[in-house]
């Protein structure tokens, strides 16, 4: 990667940010390539739009709880409004999410615009080499898996147990719809890279973002909602939903090469 | 990977013509390989989609790759093809310089200055 620093066309990288993509590249084998201010700026938004996501994530979690307790707790069942605030949330969550997605893109965008090279693959890694067969199985298993126990829930005739379920599937759904969309970022944004090396570590960040996706955590959060109100069989199946893909999650990570060694590959048939 | 330099005195399109060309002549580029769309590699690239375009035509041109409707653009097998009739064309180029009793060094020159020329301004319609 070339060592000048970047024009000036936003705010100067911080120190803080170039010690931590030294980390980054350390972390990805790649610890005698120097930390650009392109890569330190990438990595910056990189991590605080993933923080952002977090934060929205978690919103989406509370606000189906809150739903979920205010709309069918105590006396007050079958209140439609609760269910259209969370309808309304998980639209207003989307939207922050898209913002979040330009905000990323633009940051690339204008970093981009100050190389005086740019590389870019001959052929595109598709999203088997991003993201991998193995993760794209178990981020469809978990969704599926997710959306089996609302669906089972609704199946109980009790509407204490039924319209809860109704909020885990809506809160489902939004979560799902929002890893769809920041899965368009690794898969499908344009690259930012001005040599071989700095191609690779677009590459890796790109493996790394999808497989960060891949993971679960509003699917293992939500069903909780439930537990407590269902019926002991829907206990039993939640927890040994929760304890299956928690096992395969971990298997996953254990036993498929990292993101340096799949970029690698990527890169080779190039 | 294709490496295109703003500050290079050959237009951006040209850059990526010769690479991909050259790609796909020494079989980096293997035949059926599926290019980048025109957009998504001007996007990559920070180059105008018509700069690519022209660039893809030229290829398509040159029998080098062949675009598929909306399947998208591919290495064609005619490549190899290719050479053969630019080794046909020497052929009769040198049956040319024979007859008309040219020796070989100005029979280079004159090659070498069409080469420029193509390079310099290559024909587009």
């Amino acid at each position: 990667m070339t060592r000048e620093p970047l024009p000036d066309t936003g705010p100067p990288t911080r120190t803080t940010d170039l010690r931590m993509a030294g980390e980054w590249l350390a972390r990805h084998d790649l610890a005698d390539t120097h930390p650009t201010p392109l890569l330190a700026s990438r990595l910056a938004v990189r991590r605080r739009a993933r923080l952002a996501t977090y934060v929205i994530l978690a919103a989406l979690i509370i606000v189906s709880a809150l739903a979920a307790t205010s709309a069918f707790g105590g006396l007050q069942s079958r209140r439609p409004l609760p269910l259209l605030a969370l309808a309304a949330s998980v639209a207003g969550l989307l939207l922050a999410q898209s913002l979040l997605d330009r905000w990323v893109r633009r940051v690339d965008q204008r970093a981009g615009a100050t190389l005086s090279r740019r590389a870019a693959h001959t052929i595109q890694p598709g999203w088997q080499a991003v993201l991998g067969r193995p993760y794209a199985v178990f981020a469809v298993a978990t969704f599926a898996g997710a959306l089996v126990l609302a669906a089972s829930a609704l199946a109980v005739p009790d509407p204490t147990v039924r319209q809860p379920a109704v909020v885990v599937l809506i809160g489902l759904l939004g979560a799902t719809a929002i890893t769809a969309l920041q899965l368009r970022h690794p898969l499908s944004f344009p690259v930012v890279a001005e040599d071989e090396e700095s191609l690779a570590a677009d590459v890796i960040m790109r493996v790394e973002d999808a497989r960060e996706l891949t993971t679960p955590n509003v699917q293992w959060s939500l069903p909780v909602v439930l537990v407590g109100t269902a019926p002991g069989w829907w206990n039993a199946a939640a927890v040994a939903y929760l304890l299956l893909s928690l096992a395969a999650c971990v298997a996953l990570h254990a036993r498929t090469p990292s993101c340096a060694t799949v970029a690698r590959r990527a890169m080779s048939v190039r | 990977m294709i490496v295109i330099d703003a500050a290079s005195p050959v237009p951006p399109f040209e850059q990526l013509r010769a690479q991909l060309a050259r790609q796909i002549q020494d079989r980096t580029l293997a035949v059926g390989a599926r290019l980048p769309t025109i957009r998504h590699l001007a996007a990559d690239l920070g180059l105008a989609v018509n700069t690519v375009g022209r660039a893809y035509r030229e290829l398509e041109e040159a029998g080098l790759i062949e675009t598929r409707g909306r399947a998208g653009s591919f290495v064609s097998a005619a490549g190899q093809e290719g050479r053969e009739r630019a080794r046909r064309a020497a052929a009769d180029y040198a049956a040319v310089i024979a007859s008309v009793g040219l020796d070989a060094a100005e029979a280079l020159r004159i090659v070498q200055a069409a080469l420029a020329a193509g390079a310099a301004a290559p024909a587009s319609p």
